[in-house]
């Protein structure tokens, strides 16, 4: 039956397995949080620097990432975390499905921004910003504002929008970082004098910003991503610091426990502390953790000051990971609307 | 056709039933019941076994008491019934205008209100929501114009947004309760001496009494498990659906959601017995349908008219705007034209425009059969085991797609079943979007069939047509025209729906609402909006390919098809 064609039919495609397995060797699911930009950007370095490896990218908001991760929880489908709220990351539920791998060059970055057990580490973070519409401030007749203070204001009634800190992660950035950096009875008393102001909470976290950016509101407490962005876009936005410190949020990265292909998981991890993608976080970030890294230009460009600690609150995000809950609690028994 | 088929003597002949015939029966209404088990009340029962998992990981009830206990949740109830209520009252009579008009009145351009009138139903939920604040905003042309500010966000902005979506699908229920019915009645009436006022009064709103009835409900159930609608336009009016957001998105609690879910199908069952018993008050209808054609009568078809149009430039204005801005380089601060918005790179670009398509051709052309099988079934099935399936078959609208999509992750990805190979497929995407718009489709075809004289069934099953014929050559021939608008509603809703499909996404394979959503969230708003109209213009183009295959063929079977 054999005949002297189909034998070397066989040789040939077994040939062919050979050569190709190789190349075939690793596939890597990764679900991320970053945005698109940077994400297109830090991918395509990462695969090139990964050739045998096939880099598997699903992106999602960070909510919408956490209730897939959860869901999904009795049979991971990713191998990789990368680039995720550590807000969210720091969930129980989330650390049970860790694994603990020290990255290569890891060891740079200070001790808040890496878990004691080397379950996640973030080199680069984001953070809020007030995005406030010119053309509409200067109509209303108001001052631009300057902290959460100013917001209490007579003339600020129903211009303002902030996200849900129950519904949005950016919303909890705020609410934390005003808590954090006042005081609880302070920080309290501040969202208490600024809600009658507030024209809605909203369920996203860019969604101030974009009502803000169109004329609709006059400030948007929101996400200095989307303020820079818009700003570059043209709109005519101002993006403003609060004083006393705004919120922020570290990205952070980390492996599955469930994943079949360590091996490769950790070449990743190790890849985003290399030189390389350190110095693409300098070129798209607002907030880089390791130390040393330049100013990005867009951040230059949207007015960003050069030692971005100057505006950053005082946040602890132990603590806040701790206290999310009756945090969040005690915010809806008190402005829930 | 149907003159072929009428009944001559039937008195003697016994009726011809063979096994085969039952055993078809039996396939019928099989075949679409394993379908809503496996995809609907298996995910569903798993959602409900959520919500009974406490925080230790036990069974109990803390979770519903912790609910019911919240002030939150009985506010944002409070709200979803007088929204839904609202809604339901807006949209049925605006669709039993639009439905009349298109029916049962005589004037010109119908083809066009037809057409603008699905628009909510083909474009993504983000168009609705950008057209209603670029015109209505606080910023939007009606206020720049008029120099006033109208505050939209709120109960009254929601009420429009869930009525434009909501409105075509009335106008598809209604309407599958007017189109067929029967000219003789109208004819005899008009003999004796009935005014039109009259007429409509005795004749077309009895008739159309089940479709108003199942619109009513269905129009309810969306607007109370709507999530998207809720969130742009909706302010600080918290309804149920944003309850479920919180819960699940934002505190990443999804058992307390699923409590939520759970009980949105309370008021889901109850309003569906509500309109069962009062549909069963109403008898059959006529004999013999034969297609109702309307003469011109001014002081009826002028208003009607007028009306109509007035609607569907509503409905227009929303989109058209949208459609303007995606040229627009900066809304609203520099109204200089571009094409720049349409060259898209991030998220995907255009490549998941062509998966979708097919996806959503497949879950069209699946669910419209499926759908057709189980109201065929339905009719010689046991009254013990068609009414719970009548039920069964009503209620997927009620679970918001959120938790749908949630139930599909729990449920498929799980190695424990074989169901688990649908994980990560494009089928399963298409299985998600069928069943999440299973009721209005269910619902159509039940309205269209209601119409469906049982004589005309009954005489050709006399004469010895088993099931299978009569299904083919009686029954699909005299329902076609729901049978294409299901198929053009679930294809339309295929091709856009997010809330569901967003968590059955993989890296591999995306579909085009989920990059209109991951070009929003980059910030690339007028991008997202450019995508949007790509997709609009997609279906439509479909829409009128299909259409025209569709004249094409009616034509060679010598009937005509206006669907």
């Amino acid at each position: 039956m054999t005949t002297p064609v189909s034998v070397s039919r066989i040789t040939a495609s077994l040939l062919a397995l050979g050569l190709a397995m190789p190349a075939a060797a690793g596939e890597l699911t990764i679900y991320t949080a970053l945005e698109e930009e940077e994400l297109a950007a830090y991918t395509e370095a990462a695969q090139k620097a990964l050739p045998d490896v096939e880099l598997n990218v699903l992106r999602l908001s960070t909510g919408k990432l956490g209730a897939r991760i959860l869901a999904e929880a009795d049979n991971p489908q990713a191998d990789l975390i990368w680039g995720w709220a550590v807000t969210a990351m720091m969930d129980p539920r989330i650390l049970e499905m860790m694994s603990s791998y020290e990255a290569a060059g890891v060891d740079v970055l200070p001790d808040r921004f890496r878990d004691p057990e080397n379950r996640w580490f973030a080199p680069i973070g984001y953070m809020g910003a007030f995005c406030v519409n010119k053309p509409r401030l200067e109509e209303k007749g108001l001052p631009m504002p300057t902290s959460w203070a100013d917001l209490a204001q007579e003339g600020f009634k129903n211009e303002v929008l902030m996200p849900d800190p129950n519904s949005s992660g950016t919303g909890y950035l705020h609410v934390n970082a005003v808590l954090q950096s006042m005081g609880a009875e302070a920080g309290w008393a501040q969202l208490e004098a600024v809600d009658p102001n507030m024209a809605q909470y909203t369920s996203s976290g860019s969604k101030p910003c974009k009502s803000a950016r169109i004329g609709e509101y006059t400030v948007g407490i929101s996400l200095a991503f989307t303020a820079m962005q818009s700003i570059q876009e043209g709109y005519p936005l101002a993006m403003v610091f609060p004083e006393g410190g705004v919120g922020y949020e570290l990205e952070a990265n980390g492996i599955l426990s469930s994943t079949d292909n360590a091996g490769d998981a950790q070449k990743f991890l190790d890849w985003t502390m290399s030189d390389e993608a350190i110095a693409l976080y300098g070129e798209y970030k607002a907030l880089v953790t390791v130390p040393g890294v330049g100013q990005s230009e867009a951040a230059a460009a949207a007015g960003l000051p050069e030692d971005i600690g100057t505006v950053l609150a005082d946040v602890d995000f132990d603590a806040s990971a701790k206290s999310q809950v009756e945090t969040k609690k005690e915010w809806r028994e008190r402005f829930g609307r | 056709m149907t003159d072929k088929t009428l009944p001559r003597g039937t008195s003697g002949a016994p009726p011809a039933r063979f096994d085969g015939d039952k055993a078809l029966a039996l396939v019928c209404v099989g075949v679409p019941l394993i379908g809503l088990v496996l995809f609907f009340l298996y995910p569903m029962a798993i959602v409900f076994l959520r919500s009974i998992t406490t925080v230790d990981g036990e069974y109990g009830l803390s979770n519903y008491a912790e609910v019911l206990g919240s002030s939150g949740f009985w506010r944002a109830t409070r709200h979803s019934m007088i929204m839904g209520g609202a809604t339901t009252l807006l949209s049925v009579v605006l669709g039993f205008i639009i439905a009349h008009g298109l029916y049962r009145c005589a004037f010109r351009g119908k083809r066009l209100i037809r057409a603008v009138i699905v628009l909510p139903l083909l474009a993504p939920s983000l168009v609705q929501a950008l057209g209603l604040i670029f015109l209505l905003g606080r910023n939007g042309v009606v206020n720049q114009l008029f120099g006033v500010e109208m505050e939209i966000y709120g109960f009254w902005g929601l009420l429009i947004a869930n009525t434009l979506y909501a409105l075509p699908q009335a106008v598809m229920i209604i309407g599958a309760a007017l189109v067929l019915l029967d000219a003789r009645t109208y004819e005899a009436a008009e003999v004796m001496g009935a005014s039109p006022m009259r007429q409509f009064r005795d004749l077309t709103l009895p008739a159309a009494r089940f479709g108003i009835l199942n619109a009513a409900f269905v129009v309810f159930i969306i607007t109370i498990t709507d999530f998207g609608n809720a969130a742009v336009i909706g302010g600080d009016y918290s309804v149920l659906a944003t309850e479920i957001y919180s819960q699940v998105i934002g505190q990443r609690n999804f058992n307390m959601g699923a409590v939520v879910g759970i009980m949105l199908l309370l008021p889901t069952v109850a309003a569906y017995y509500i309109e069962r018993r009062a549909m069963r008050l109403q008898g059959r209808h006529p004999v013999n349908a034969q297609r109702f054609v309307p003469r011109f009568t001014p002081a009826r078809d002028l208003p009607m008219a007028g009306l109509n149009l007035l609607i569907c430039l509503a409905v227009l204005s929303v989109i058209a705007i949208v459609f303007y801005a995606s040229f627009v380089r900066l809304w609203p601060y520099n109204m200089s034209l571009t094409l720049k918005h349409y060259d898209i790179t991030l998220a995907g670009g255009y490549s998941s425009l062509w998966i979708t398509i097919w996806i959503s051709l497949a879950a069209a052309a699946g669910g419209t059969f499926l759908v057709f099988l189980l109201a065929v079934g339905l009719r010689r099935a046991p009254a013990m085991l068609a009414q719970p399936l009548q039920v069964l078959a009503a209620m997927p609208a009620a679970v918001p797609g959120m938790v749908l999509g949630l139930a599909y992750i729990l449920t498929f990805n799980s190695t424990a079943t074989p169901l688990y190979l649908l994980y990560g497929t494009a089928a399963l995407i298409g299985i998600v979007n069928f069943y999440h718009y299973h009721t209005q489709a269910f619902l159509t075809v039940m309205t269209g069939f209601r119409q469906l004289p049982s004589a005309l069934e009954e005489a050709a099953g006399s004469l010895g047509a088993g099931l299978g014929r009569v299904a083919v050559n009686i029954i699909a021939p005299f329902v076609a025209p729901m049978l294409i608008s299901v198929f053009f509603f679930l294809f339309m809703r295929s091709m856009v729906t997010l809330s569901a499909v967003v968590f059955l996404t993989t890296p591999d394979l995306s579909v085009a609402a989920v990059t209109i959503m991951r070009l929003d969230d980059a910030g690339l708003t007028s991008q997202a909006a450019a995508f949007s109209c790509c997709v609009m213009a997609v279906v439509a183009a479909a829409l009128l390919g299909m259409k025209a295959i569709l004249a094409y063929l009616g034509r060679n079977a010598g009937t005509g098809s206006d669907g």
